[in-house]
């Protein structure tokens, strides 16, 4: 029963390969025939590649090259017009498809070169896993007009409206952009995805294109250290009394004159008729005269200056400590370095 | 185990703090009024007047002091001179450790004389107790109670009272340089009876002193 199912894996699994190579081969197959003005024969070969019906897989890229073939046959063939369509339909699906000068004659060439005329595409091609320093290294772009068009190329990260405009201007054919890293406010790009987006109007047909291209970036740098906890209320000493300390300052005011009243009336012996009860309702009505003073200073004052200073002493050491932790963050900030490498699109 | 006498521990104490430079002193200039009243064989005489006076005080760290004050002046009994009149002095030195933020326990020696032109009688006392200090509402302001109670009384030419106490009640103000404080105290001493008749005396006070601080700070500390 294993042996069964191993010999069905067997003969299932190479069929996409198979079908592949054969489309590969065929691809091959048709170069050789154009090579050889055998066109007729390339045909065949070509339009079983893009017809529907087509058993074998044909990636994106093959289907392109058939095109292009297709085109350069026709024009052979005589057949210009039609020729220039196949190109039109290579270039709207990769506007970096082009005629090697070597494997083509002059009028393949000047088809092509109608057929880029007559279609408008931008592109841009993919990145590749790349590692950067921006304080010494660029990361490059390419981009692409099928002819004159005013280009902008505007790099931003993926949630951003805005980002750095990389070119504005007036170009044909292939372009090198390079980038330094930063980021139009002069920051290092920060770990995200980001966006390359070209927009441009062509100045022969004046239509409108647009491509975007979407990458990742991640900073490669030491481990940031982490910022002091903001003070908890418990981390704070009390700044201000308890609304009851102003009644509790009357009743001490009062209890030292209740006090002073009573010393000599039990303290003082009754036989002598005395006490220095005079001089005990001095310290009473002085002590009294505290008490409702203090409730009423308390009512207007609840702060406490010492614990007040204290508190903005803790927080300016904290403001301190977290300040030299951003500055030294910041020094290993700029020391990053950027890993670049492609991404499918926006959103995780 | 060797006895340490009291300035012996004095120095103790005030040594290191002197050389941590936590030594505040405090000198002040004392008036007040004094009554002064006995009964003696069913008589009561009273007499009363104005004092004045001095103190210094020397603060050592945070929880030791050493007070000492001196001061005298006439009592009289009536608008023209009489027999009953008589002056009074005083010296008294006392010294005081804080327990608690608002609690001091204190002991002292304090000397006394009355005088007039026929005699004189010396009065010599150990007293121990305890002072209470409790803030008041506005910066610096404080409330003080003190209590004693006077175990050893010396009187010349008499026994020794059963009963010595006093009592005090005044406030503060501290000052970054200067204090101000007022005290109300009363002192009792009763007698033991002999032949019938029994000696009570007792002298209350009213005294205001003005003092200034060395070295200046703003924190409140204890004050005599």
């Amino acid at each position: 029963m294993r042996h069964a199912v191993l010999a069905g894996l067997l003969l299932v699994l190479p069929g996409p390969a198979v079908a592949q190579g054969n489309t590969a081969d065929q691809l091959e197959q048709a170069a050789r025939y154009h090579a050889a003005l055998d066109v007729e024969r390339e045909l065949v070969l070509l339009r079983r590649i893009i017809s529907p019906n087509s058993p074998f897989v044909v990636t994106h890229e093959q289907r392109v090259l058939a095109y292009k073939y297709l085109g350069a046959a026709l024009v052979v063939l005589g057949q210009r017009d039609s020729g220039i369509v196949y190109f039109q339909a290579a270039l709207e699906r990769d506007p970096f498809v082009d005629l090697e000068p070597q494997k083509f004659t002059p009028a393949e060439l000047a088809a092509f070169s109608d057929a880029k005329r007559l279609t408008f595409g931008l592109g841009i091609r993919a990145v590749a896993f790349d590692t950067i320093d921006p304080r010494t290294e660029r990361l490059g772009f390419t981009v692409l007009t099928t002819h004159a068009a005013d280009l902008r190329v505007e790099l931003r990260s993926a949630d951003a409206q805005a980002g750095v405009v990389l070119y504005q201007g007036i170009t044909d054919g292939p372009r090198e952009l390079r980038w330094d890293g930063l980021l139009a406010d002069g920051h290092l790009a920060a770990t995200g995805r980001y966006e390359l987006l070209l927009s441009g109007v062509s100045q022969l047909t004046h239509r409108p294109d647009s491509a975007r291209l979407y990458f990742s970036i991640q900073q490669d740098h030491a481990p940031l250290e982490d910022t002091l906890a903001a003070l908890r209320p418990e981390d704070l000493l009390p700044e201000q009394h308890p609304a009851a300390m102003a009644r509790t300052e009357l009743f001490k005011g009062l209890g030292i004159a209740a006090a002073a009243l009573v010393i000599p009336r039990t303290v003082a012996n009754g036989q002598l008729h005395g006490g220095g009860r005079t001089f005990a309702d001095g310290i009473a009505v002085t002590a009294s005269v505290a008490g409702i003073g203090g409730f009423i200073f308390r009512q207007r004052h609840r702060e406490i200056p010492a614990n007040i200073a204290a508190n903005a002493e803790r927080r300016a050491q904290r403001a301190a400590a977290n300040g030299a932790i951003r500055d030294r963050n910041q020094t290993r900030l700029a020391q990053a370095r950027l890993i670049v490498a492609p991404a499918a699109g926006v959103g995780p | 185990m060797p006895r340490v006498s009291g300035p012996a521990l004095a120095i103790l104490v005030a040594v290191p703090a002197l050389a941590a430079g936590q030594v505040s002193v405090q000198g002040g200039l004392l008036v007040g009024r004094a009554e002064h009243r006995v009964v003696d064989a069913g008589t009561l005489v009273a007499a009363s007047g104005t004092l004045f006076g001095g103190a210094l005080a020397v603060t050592m760290g945070e929880r030791f002091q050493i007070h000492g004050e001196a001061l005298g002046g006439p009592l009289t009994s009536a608008a023209t001179p009489s027999l009953e009149d008589h002056d009074v002095a005083e010296a008294q030195i006392s010294g005081g450790m804080k327990v608690r933020p608002w609690l001091i326990l204190e002991s002292g020696l304090s000397f006394r004389s009355f005088s007039n032109s026929l005699a004189r009688q010396h009065w010599t006392t150990w007293r121990i107790g305890a002072e209470t200090r409790v803030p008041l509402g506005f910066e610096n302001v404080t409330a003080v109670l003190r209590g004693y109670w006077i175990p050893l009384v010396s009187v010349s030419g008499l026994s020794s009272p059963d009963v010595g106490l006093a009592a005090g009640v005044g406030v503060d103000w501290r000052g970054r340089r200067l204090d101000i404080s007022a005290r109300y105290t009363l002192e009792r001493y009763d007698f033991a009876p002999s032949n019938g008749a029994q000696r009570l005396e007792e002298l209350s006070t009213f005294r205001v002193r003005v003092g200034m601080w060395w070295p200046r700070t703003g924190r409140a500390k204890h004050s005599a």
